[in-house]
């Protein structure tokens, strides 16, 4: 029997070499004896191939022929759109790029690589893991395209002219103007329910200078209605240090004789801003506003009283 | 190499490869066989196999349109190139994982603007249709302060002395530590390290590090793993937790590393590996009254002592 790769590498050689659009018939006639006979048998084999070809990202285009053939489907390999365009990549350039893959271990980014003509990278000093999709690589396609995208997501379905993807944490999320809602909205990428699918290119202009990171705050204690509700909290010296570091000395509202500080936390929005508390142990107390500490108390309280 | 493979190797994946490997044959005409192993990730007899068998392949009417290919004596060679000459273009998640890849890498402390990555990335990221400015897949793990020191001394393999606090014991501890690699995961940042208190190889994160100076005291190069995905968390000796936690307590599940996730009504149960007591009170405190632990029996008042003994803070006069 032959070996699959044998045909499929033969069907790539011929649609690319060929000057017109081929027939199915055409094909199997010019790869003598590769195709089965019957013509459900040779419809099924060259299904399968295009499969195939669609799998490993060979474009295969088709055109519906007119003249004697009139009616069928022609199909060839445009070699414009097959080839990679060379990048022009200086020595250092690779360099930078197989440390850059060695880092982050993306096998198909390692595989991008080799099509690149860089050898493989002995890993770097910092590596990062990063969560994959397979909806990402979709998204991003479609970003760069500008096609609206379509997805179901807490079981409606949402349209999107995407504009950025964000890896923030360990989670990815896609952001863009939402066509239902009217604004600018964020998904998280993993809670988007079965595929994606995507329009017309061309279909919308990316705001210029678009940054994901200011529609979507790195603080999620500022994600809420009023962004600027911030409050007063009392860290006690074995974490004061910690908390300036994090906040910055600006947050810093009084210094206290024992090493305590009072900070100035956002608490926008209170789950978030309880987390963060929490984190601190006993080592933290709400001083004001009195409707967050009174909410922080509830909360305490209840917590008691479920013992 | 890739030993560790079994079975017949999917057609499609062998032809992804051959279509990467003719055309950077053609391009050096004849390569060890060995070397074209090592870099295509194939075992001598697989890549004979495929060398062979494209070696038929073409379109038998025109003899130069074949693809000339053969091997002898530990050598391949390839002759005129006619077809494949040039590598299949980059696929979605190729080009997705590069861009990715590349971003994340700009990230790293000391990580130079106009440098080669930055130049490297600026053309892929052309090539790729994505914005050269503020592009469209942003990788944001932005590094604590203590990162490039600690970077340039695992660079290095010099100690450093740190002072650390620990989220287990709750106390801060000056040790000193010879950095082998820095990883970010979950968009947290930590060093493996020498840590020579405990005479042990240790992770940290680096957040956590409150001061750190080098000590220009330069140990010897040692390779470290750096474990993939939740093995980086997972530990079989930690003792284990289950909790009832309602619809909107799911966010634990995805951001700690779960034994076990399963629905119950209109929440989920939940088996975690607990770090420490400390860390588990934390959590509780997080998730409020409507979290329950149900398993094991001496941490099922766990929540409420820890609640109780911060109240006391708020209502025993603590307050000023």
């Amino acid at each position: 029997m032959a070996d699959a790769l044998e045909r499929i590498t033969n069907l790539v050689a011929l649609l690319m070499a060929t000057r017109a659009p081929l027939t199915l018939e055409q094909i199997a006639n010019e790869l003598t004896g590769q195709y089965p006979l019957g013509e459900a048998a040779m419809r099924g084999a060259f299904e399968r191939d295009k499969a195939l070809l669609r799998e490993t990202g060979v474009p295969l285009e088709t055109e519906v022929l007119s003249g004697s053939d009139a009616g069928r489907t022609g199909y060839f390999i445009d070699r414009d759109r097959y080839e990679l365009a060379d990048l022009h990549l200086t020595a250092d350039e690779q360099h930078a790029l197989q440390l850059a893959v060695a880092a982050a271990r993306l096998a198909d980014a390692h595989f991008g690589l080799l099509k690149l003509g860089a050898d493989r990278g002995s890993a770097p000093v910092v590596m990062a893991n990063i969560p994959e999709l397979p909806e990402l690589p979709v998204l991003r396609e479609a970003t760069a395209a500008r096609a609206v995208v379509s997805f179901e997501y807490r079981g409606s379905a949402r349209q999107l002219q995407p504009f950025s993807l964000l890896l923030r944490e360990r989670f990815w999320y896609v952001i863009g103007h939402d066509l239902g809602h009217g604004e600018v909205r964020t998904y998280r990428v993993d809670r988007i329910e079965g595929g994606v699918g995507v329009g017309e290119p061309g279909a919308f202009q990316r705001p210029t200078g678009f940054d994901p990171r200011s529609v979507f705050p790195a603080d999620p204690k500022l994600l809420g209605d009023e962004p600027s509700a911030r409050a007063e909290v009392l860290v006690d010296q074995p974490r004061a240090g910690g908390v300036v570091r994090e906040l910055g000395d600006a947050a810093v509202l009084e210094r206290r004789g024992d090493g305590g500080v009072v900070v100035e936390v956002p608490c926008a929005n209170l789950d978030a801003f309880r987390s963060w508390l929490f984190g601190l142990g006993t080592h933290a107390e709400v001083l004001g506003p009195p409707e967050v500490r009174a909410a922080v108390v509830e909360w305490l309280g209840a917590l008691v009283a479920g013992r | 190499m890739s030993a560790a493979r079994r079975g017949p190797r999917p057609a499609g994946e062998r032809l992804r490869r051959l279509l990467v490997m003719l055309p950077w044959l053609m391009e050096r005409g004849e390569v060890p066989v060995a070397e074209m192993c090592e870099r295509f990730e194939l075992s001598e007899p697989e890549l004979v196999k495929d060398l062979e068998l494209a070696a038929m392949c073409g379109l038998p009417p025109f003899v130069d349109e074949m693809v000339d290919v053969f091997i002898d004596e530990g050598m391949v060679y390839a002759g005129v190139p006619r077809l494949f000459t040039r590598p299949l273009r980059l696929t979605a998640p190729e080009g997705f994982s590069l861009l990715t890849a590349a971003r994340a890498a700009m990230q790293v402390p000391g990580a130079d603007p106009d440098g080669a990555l930055a130049r490297a990335l600026a053309k892929l990221a052309a090539a790729l249709g994505d914005d050269a400015l503020g592009g469209a897949v942003v990788v944001d793990t932005p590094a604590p302060p203590a990162a490039e020191t600690v970077t340039a001394a695992a660079n290095r393999c010099e100690r450093l002395r740190v002072v650390y606090w620990s989220p287990a014991a709750d106390e801060r501890t000056e040790r000193e530590i010879t950095p082998r690699r820095v990883f970010v995961d979950r968009g947290f940042w930590y060093v493996i390290a020498d840590d020579h208190r405990s005479g042990e190889e240790r992770k940290f994160r680096i957040d956590r590090i409150e001061r750190c100076e080098p000590t220009g005291v330069i140990d010897e190069a040692r390779e470290v793993d750096v474990p993939v995905g939740d093995a980086w968390f997972a530990d079989a000796d930690l003792p284990a937790v289950l909790l009832r936690v309602p619809t909107g307590g799911v966010w634990v599940a995805e951001r700690f590393p779960t034994r076990s996730v399963q629905p119950d009504g209109d929440g989920w149960l939940l088996e975690l590996s607990v770090v420490s007591e400390r860390w588990l009170r934390e959590l509780l405190l997080r998730l409020g009254a409507e979290a329950t632990v149900l398993q094991p029996p001496e941490w099922v008042g766990l929540g409420a002592a820890a609640a109780a003994e911060l109240l006391a803070r708020y209502t025993g006069g603590a307050a000023d």
